[in-house]
């Protein structure tokens, strides 16, 4: 019998994944011994542990040159060694903000920090696997258990409608994505991506519709995943309803997770194509997402909404990004979406190199600035107002200097940063990533995406408006104090504030993350 | 036009029309009845592909043990007929109208493609698809989606009581 040769070797990039797992079971069986009223402070303790401990691996695996694995179903390369960093660091922080979270709605529970493990391990394998089945695998592992944290708690319509709503939609996007597969899989005879390359110039000799078609469809369905016009109907629902704790996760690894997917697959599946399809493919959902997420968000007065539809938004920078890995040759024009060389002194490579490592420092950045500010909101909500609405109001930030100076300026700190003002780390992931498409030429687009986060500047500087300048309403109820928010907020300052100011050091030890296996 | 042909064409046309029949019903258990004939048509599809486990697997799965769990669900909820249908809103025929599209791009695709299918060997014939090719294949090259899927199914069971718990 012919068997293949695994050895434990093929097991160390999955440390990571296993880490978190093993911490996930352990929360799982201590829960059997726990009564419903015990102390459940540790579990968030364990759970920001086993973040580091991923993190800490995940830093140390990415010194290892670029691998198969596993047969070439997964691969080690510094960049889904990166991708698992990013996730871990949501991890720690969300989990930190659920804390005070669920402690107020005496909602602890070993199963929901066990599932948040479980995501993350979906996730960080998902940047990993270099074959379809695994990677619709993975995407499933990751969607199911955010699926079950996002009808946690169930009091009230919100949390089911959102649950249900996430459920439905995730389905079908994974059903889209997996009908994509088939189709490619029918063209080329292969799921491994680094066995297409050969096999996908032939199947484009022989039936290029069925490829292109296949990989439209593949398009669609993460688009769905990372939220992108106009797949993006499901989340300012979700997003709101969902517990805030779950929010952050959603919105930095889950997002994460899928751009990496997203990046390797059609990376792989876009050689050999004409390189037009894939740019205009990315460059319109780029041109849509920017737009109308930050348009979308310019009335909420919900600040959780009004974040949901700010991370739309972000999928759209982070869209340009990977637009810009696909640019072939300067001077191609479709218009807004032309692309012609400006600087003319950066050559095309290093141009494209240059956006994987804006698209993984953006990634880095919106995971800090945006599940900081989530821990914020969840900071200062309350139970009784949801039903009401007004759990998330504009007015709950008002006169927050006045009350809590340390939690306005985080807030004001993460809002500057998810603007993209100086001098915090948002400022420096857009330069890169603005960067880079104005050197492949993606001009028009760029100047688009300038002038929308401009205006998403309005948005983000009213909440800062509110927390300095208005009064502290009247009836306002005292604000509770909690280790694991204030940790969460102290961290992600600290970390949004140096990164902007001391790139640097991360931009060059970036420039070896981006590299691909295969690349 | 050989046997073969002929009960594709047969499985097909009926897959199809049970298909439409599970969404179309406006009765329930009409529409899980169709969905038990469509999973047996679908069974014998696979059993001409040459994938006999995966076939046995789909009726006794799908068509029998899935299939139960439905009917109870319907019985506890006690679900009684759809309402009737809507008008047609704007979103509807949106939504209608890009399926359609959809199912045309699809159809011109698949049409363009080239009729002649793989054919298997005597080896392949001997050896693809049964049960000890699966299990070897599984256990062996596909380990890594293999163990994926048991994270799934943990993950997909704590969630499940998860959301099913008494209220927080």
């Amino acid at each position: 019998m012919n068997l293949p040769n695994i050895t434990l070797a093929d097991f160390l990039p999955m440390l990571p994944a296993i880490i978190m797992v093993v911490a996930a079971s352990v929360l799982l069986l201590s829960e059997v011994f726990l009564s419903a009223t015990a102390s459940r402070g540790y579990q968030a303790v364990l759970t920001v542990v086993a973040a580091a401990a991923s993190g800490a691996v995940a830093v140390g695996l990415m010194f290892e040159p670029p691998q198969e694995v596993f047969l070439g179903f997964g691969v080690l390369d510094p960049f889904s060694s990166f991708l698992t960093l990013v996730v871990s660091v949501g991890l720690a922080l969300a989990a930190l903000s659920a804390v005070g979270f669920l402690r107020r709605r005496g909602a602890e529970r070993g199963e929901f920090y066990a599932l948040m493990l479980f995501a993350s391990a979906g996730m960080s394998l998902l940047a990993m696997s270099s074959e379809f089945i695994t990677i619709f695998v993975n995407i499933e592992v990751l969607s199911i258990a955010t699926y079950a944290l996002t009808a946690y708690l169930r009091r009230g319509t919100r949390p089911s409608e959102a649950g249900f709503k996430y459920f439905i939609l995730g389905a079908f996007s994974s059903a889209v994505l997996l009908y994509g597969t088939a189709l490619l899989y029918g063209a080329t005879g292969t799921t491994k991506l680094n066995d297409m390359a050969g096999p996908l110039q032939q199947a484009l000799a022989t039936s290029p519709a069925l490829v292109y078609v296949g990989a439209v469809l593949i398009a669609a369905g993460f688009a769905f995943k990372v939220a992108a016009v106009p797949f993006h109907m499901w989340t300012p629902d979700v997003y709101e309803g969902a517990p805030t704790p779950v929010t952050a996760l959603m919105s930095a690894g889950v997002k994460a997770a899928a751009f990496a997917s997203l990046v390797r697959v059609f990376v792989t599946v876009g050689k050999g194509m004409d390189p037009k399809l894939p740019l205009m493919l990315f460059a319109t959902l780029a041109l849509l997402t920017m737009v109308a997420g930050n348009l979308m968000a310019i009335p909420q007065r919900n600040v959780k909404r009004m974040l949901a539809y700010s991370s739309i938004a972000h999928a759209g920078y982070l869209l340009l990004g990977v637009a810009a890995l696909f640019v072939a040759a300067p001077g191609e024009h479709f218009r807004l979406l032309s692309a012609s060389s400006l600087s003319g002194g950066t050559p095309l490579d290093v141009a494209r190199s240059d956006a994987l490592r804006g698209i993984l420092y953006y990634l880095l950045a919106y995971t800090f600035s945006a599940t900081g500010a989530f821990a914020m909101v969840s900071a200062l909500e309350r139970r009784e107002d949801e039903e009401k609405g007004t759990a998330w109001d504009l007015e709950r930030f008002a006169g927050l200097a006045q009350r809590r100076p340390g939690w306005a300026f985080a807030m004001a700190a993460f809002m500057l940063s998810l603007g993209g003002i100086p001098p915090t780390v948002g400022f420096m992931s857009k330069l890169l990533i603005f960067q880079a498409a104005i050197d492949v030429g993606l001009v028009g687009l760029t100047v688009v995406a300038v002038l929308s986060s401009a205006a998403g500047a309005y948005y983000y500087l009213r909440v800062v408006v509110y927390m300095f300048m208005h009064p502290i309403p009247e009836g306002a109820q005292p604000l509770e104090r909690n280790w694991g928010t204030e940790a969460a907020l102290v961290i992600a300052t600290v970390a949004v504030v140096l990164l902007g100011i001391l790139p640097g050091h991360v931009t060059d030890w970036l420039a070896q993350a981006g590299t691909l296996f295969g690349q | 036009m050989n046997i073969e042909l002929v009960l594709f064409g047969v499985f097909a046309v009926m897959t199809l029309l049970s298909a439409g029949l599970v969404i179309t019903a406006r009765s329930p258990i009409n529409s899980a009845m169709a969905l038990v004939s469509t999973f047996f048509f679908l069974a014998g599809i696979y059993v001409l592909l040459w994938a006999h486990t995966v076939a046995v697997i789909q009726v006794l799965v799908y068509a029998g043990a899935i299939m139960v769990l439905f009917l109870f669900v319907i019985m506890l909820l006690n679900l009684g007929d759809a309402p009737h249908r809507g008008k047609p809103t704007v979103t509807r025929l949106l939504g209608g109208a890009s399926a359609a599209g959809l199912l045309a791009v699809l159809a011109v695709t698949l049409g363009r493609m080239d009729a002649q299918p793989a054919r298997l060997d005597a080896q392949g014939q001997a050896t693809f698809g049964t049960l000890a090719a699966i299990g070897q294949s599984i256990f062996t090259t596909w380990l890594l989606p293999f163990e994926a899927v048991s994270l799934l199914l943990l993950v997909a069971m704590v969630g499940a009581v998860v959301v099913a718990k008494s209220r927080i």
